[in-house]
C-alpha cells in the first residue's frame, strides 16, 4: 500500500516536473548577467572598502571587499593635501549655475524655432545644428586664446559661459515643443496674452520631462567634465573635482592607494545617492538621446 | 480695414522681433564661442604661431610639416587601432547583453541588472581610469590577483606596448558598456511582440528570431550607436592620459591626447591647429 502511495507520489511529482521544466536558459542568462554586474559594481566596492582601510594597511591580497576596522585616516590624509572641499563646491556651483543658464537659454531659443516666424529661421536652425557635426577639440585653441584675451583665464567665467551654448539641447527641446498642441496658444493669445506668457506660463510648464532630461544630462555632463577644466584653470582653489583627483594622484604616484580611493569614494558616494534615488529618469534621459535620433 | 492691415504687419513685426530677442543669447554666444574659433582655427593654422612671438604667415607649410612629423602618423595609427578594439567590443558585448536582459524575468531583476550596468557611466572618465590604475597594478591589483587563481602570470598591463592599448580598451568598456546596454534595449522592447508570435508559429528558431526580425528593425539604433562610439572612440582622450600617459613610448598616445601635450604643455600652438585641420 505504502509503496503503491509512493509510486503514486512520485508519478505525480514527474508530472509535475514535466508540466514546469527546469528552466536552464533563464538560469544561465541569469547567472552571466549575474557574472557582469558583480564586475560592474566589485572595483567600487573595493574602492570603498580602500577607503575606509587604514593607510598603512590597503592594498592587501587578496583583495578585499569590505573594510576590516574602520578608519577615517584617509579622508584626513586628503583634506590635508588639497583643498577638497573647495573641489566639490567649484563642481557643484558650476554643474548648477551651467544646468539653470542651459535651461533658460536653451529653452528661449528652441521656443522661437518651435513657436514663432520669423525671416531666417530655417536657415539659422541648420547652422546652429550643423556644428553638432562637428568635434569639440577643433575649437579649442581658439577658444582658449579667446578665453584669455577677454581676461577669462582661471576664472569661473571661462567654463560657464561656453557652457550656456549647447545646440543639441536647443534641437532636443525644439522636438520636443513642436509637439505641443497650439489649441492652448491660441486660447491665451484670444485672451490678449503675449509671447512671453505663453513661453513662461504655457510651454514651460508642460515640458517638464523634456526639460528633466536636458538638465540630467547637463549637470552629469558638467560634473565629469575634465578637458575644460584642466585647460581653462589654474589655480587650485578653483578646481573641480575631477581635475582635483588627477591632482591629488599627482601628489603620491601610484602606490597610494588610501588617500585617492577616499576621494574617489567622495567623488562617487554622491553620485551613486543622486542616480540611485532618479535612476529611472537618468537612464530614460540618456537613453532617449540615443533613440529619438 | 487697411487699419486692420496695419496692426496685423505689426503684429507681425512685433512677433518677429520677440523671436530675434528669443534666439539672441545661444546665438550671440554660438558665434563668438562656436563659429569664431572654428574660423580662427582655419585661420592659425596658416601661420607660424607659439603664442609668445608675432603670427607670421607661412601659408600652408603648416601641412608640408604635418606630413613630415613622424610622431604625428604613429598617433593617428594608435587612435584608429583603439577605436577599431573599441567600437567592435563595446557594440557586441552591449547587444550581447541587451539580448539577455530581454528575456523573461522579474521586473525587479532587471532594474537591479540596468542599474549595476549603467552606473559606471555617470561616474566620470576620470574617476574610472584612476580606479583601473590601481584594479591594473601589475603586483598588488585585483586584476591581476583573479587572473593568477586562473592560472594567468601577472601581465604588466599598464607598462607593455603589447597590453596597454587593452588596459584601455577594458576600463573604456567597463565605464561605456551599459549605455550601449539600455539603448540596445530600448530598441528592443521599441519591437512588436506579435512579430516573435508569428515567427515561433511558423517555427522560426530563437536564432532566425533574432537573425531576421531583431537585427533588421534594430538597424537605426546599431547605426546611431556606431556613429556616435567611433567619434567618442577617435576623441578618447581621459583614459590614456591617466593609465598610460600615452605610453609606454607613444603606444597609446591618441589624437586628443597629443594635442594636448603640444599646446598646453609645450605652447606649440600650430601643431594642435594642424592636427584639427587635418582631421576635417
Amino acid at each position: 500500500m505504502a509503496t503503491q502511495a509512493a509510486a503514486q507520489n512520485t508519478e505525480a511529482v514527474k508530472l509535475q516536473k514535466r508540466r514546469k521544466p527546469i528552466p536552464w536558459g533563464t538560469i544561465f542568462t541569469l547567472m552571466i548577467l549575474g557574472v557582469g554586474a558583480l564586475l560592474m559594481i566589485a572595483p567600487f566596492m573595493w574602492i570603498i572598502s580602500a577607503a575606509f582601510g587604514k593607510t598603512t594597511e590597503v592594498f592587501v591580497l587578496p583583495p578585499r571587499w569590505f573594510p576590516q576596522n574602520p578608519s577615517l585616516e584617509n579622508f584626513e590624509e586628503v583634506f590635508n593635501q588639497v583643498p577638497y572641499h573647495l573641489f566639490m563646491f567649484n563642481s557643484v556651483k558650476l554643474a548648477v549655475i551651467v544646468t539653470i543658464g542651459q535651461l533658460i537659454t536653451c529653452s528661449m531659443a528652441a521656443f522661437a524655432f518651435a513657436r514663432l516666424q520669423f525671416p531666417g529661421k530655417n536657415i539659422l536652425f541648420v547652422i546652429l545644428l550643423s556644428s553638432l557635426m562637428i568635434p569639440g577639440q577643433i575649437t579649442i585653441v581658439p577658444l582658449f586664446i579667446l578665453v584669455r584675451n577677454l581676461g577669462l583665464y582661471n576664472t569661473h567665467l571661462a567654463l560657464i559661459l561656453p557652457g550656456l551654448i549647447n545646440p543639441f539641447g536647443v534641437f532636443l527641446l525644439r522636438q520636443y515643443f513642436v509637439t505641443i498642441p497650439t489649441e492652448l496658444e491660441d486660447a491665451a493669445r484670444v485672451d490678449g496674452a503675449n509671447v512671453f506668457t505663453i513661453y513662461w506660463r504655457i510651454i514651460l510648464p508642460l515640458s517638464g520631462p523634456v526639460l528633466t532630461t536636458l538638465a540630467i544630462l547637463t549637470f552629469v555632463g558638467m560634473w565629469n567634465a575634465y578637458f575644460f577644466p584642466l585647460i581653462m584653470i589654474n589655480s587650485p582653489q578653483l578646481q573641480v573635482i575631477t581635475v582635483g583627483l588627477t591632482l591629488l594622484r599627482g601628489q603620491y604616484g601610484a602606490g597610494a592607494l588610501g588617500p585617492i580611493a577616499a576621494a574617489l569614494t567622495m567623488a562617487i558616494v554622491p553620485v551613486l545617492i543622486v542616480f540611485l534615488l532618479l535612476q529611472k529618469y537618468i537612464i530614460r534621459s540618456v537613453v532617449s538621446t540615443g533613440l529619438k535620433t | 480695414m487697411s487699419n486692420k492691415v496695419m496692426t496685423y504687419k505689426a503684429m507681425k513685426r512685433r512677433e518677429m522681433l520677440t523671436a530675434y530677442a528669443f534666439i539672441l543669447p545661444t546665438f550671440v554666444g554660438f558665434v563668438i564661442f562656436i563659429v569664431g574659433p572654428m574660423l580662427a582655427s582655419f585661420a592659425i593654422s596658416l601661420f607660424d604661431w607659439n603664442m609668445l612671438t608675432p603670427p607670421r604667415f607661412i601659408g600652408l607649410a603648416n601641412f608640408q610639416q604635418l606630413f613630415n612629423d613622424s610622431r604625428i602618423g604613429a598617433v593617428y595609427l594608435t587612435t584608429f587601432k583603439l577605436a577599431f578594439m573599441i567600437v567592435p567590443t563595446n557594440m557586441i558585448l552591449g547587444l550581447s547583453l541587451a539580448v539577455l536582459l530581454d528575456r523573461k524575468m522579474p521586473g525587479l531583476v532587471r532594474s537591479f541588472f540596468k542599474v549595476s550596468f549603467f552606473f559606471p557611466f555617470v561616474v566620470s572618465a576620470v574617476a574610472v581610469s584612476i580606479i583601473w590604475t590601481f584594479m591594473f597594478h601589475r603586483d598588488l591589483g585585483p586584476f591581476n590577483y583573479y587572473l593568477g587563481l586562473l592560472g594567468i602570470d601577472r601581465i604588466p598591463w599598464l607598462n607593455s606596448s603589447t597590453y596597454s592599448p587593452f588596459a584601455i580598451m577594458i576600463a573604456d568598456v567597463w565605464r561605456n558598456v551599459g549605455f550601449y546596454v539600455l539603448v540596445f534595449l530600448g530598441g528592443m522592447q521599441a519591437i512588436p511582440r506579435d512579430f516573435y508570435e508569428a515567427a515561433e508559429v511558423d517555427g522560426a528558431s530563437v536564432w532566425k528570431q533574432f537573425r531576421h526580425i531583431t537585427l533588421p528593425l534594430l538597424s537605426p539604433t546599431i547605426l546611431f550607436l556606431t556613429v556616435i562610439s567611433v567619434i567618442g572612440a577617435l576623441q578618447i582622450f581621459e583614459q590614456p592620459q591617466i593609465l598610460t600617459n600615452g605610453g609606454p613610448g607613444d603606444a597609446t598616445r591618441t589624437i586628443v591626447l597629443y594635442l594636448y601635450e603640444q599646446g598646453f604643455r609645450f605652447f606649440d600652438m600650430a601643431t594642435p591647429l594642424r592636427l584639427r585641420s587635418h582631421c576635417l
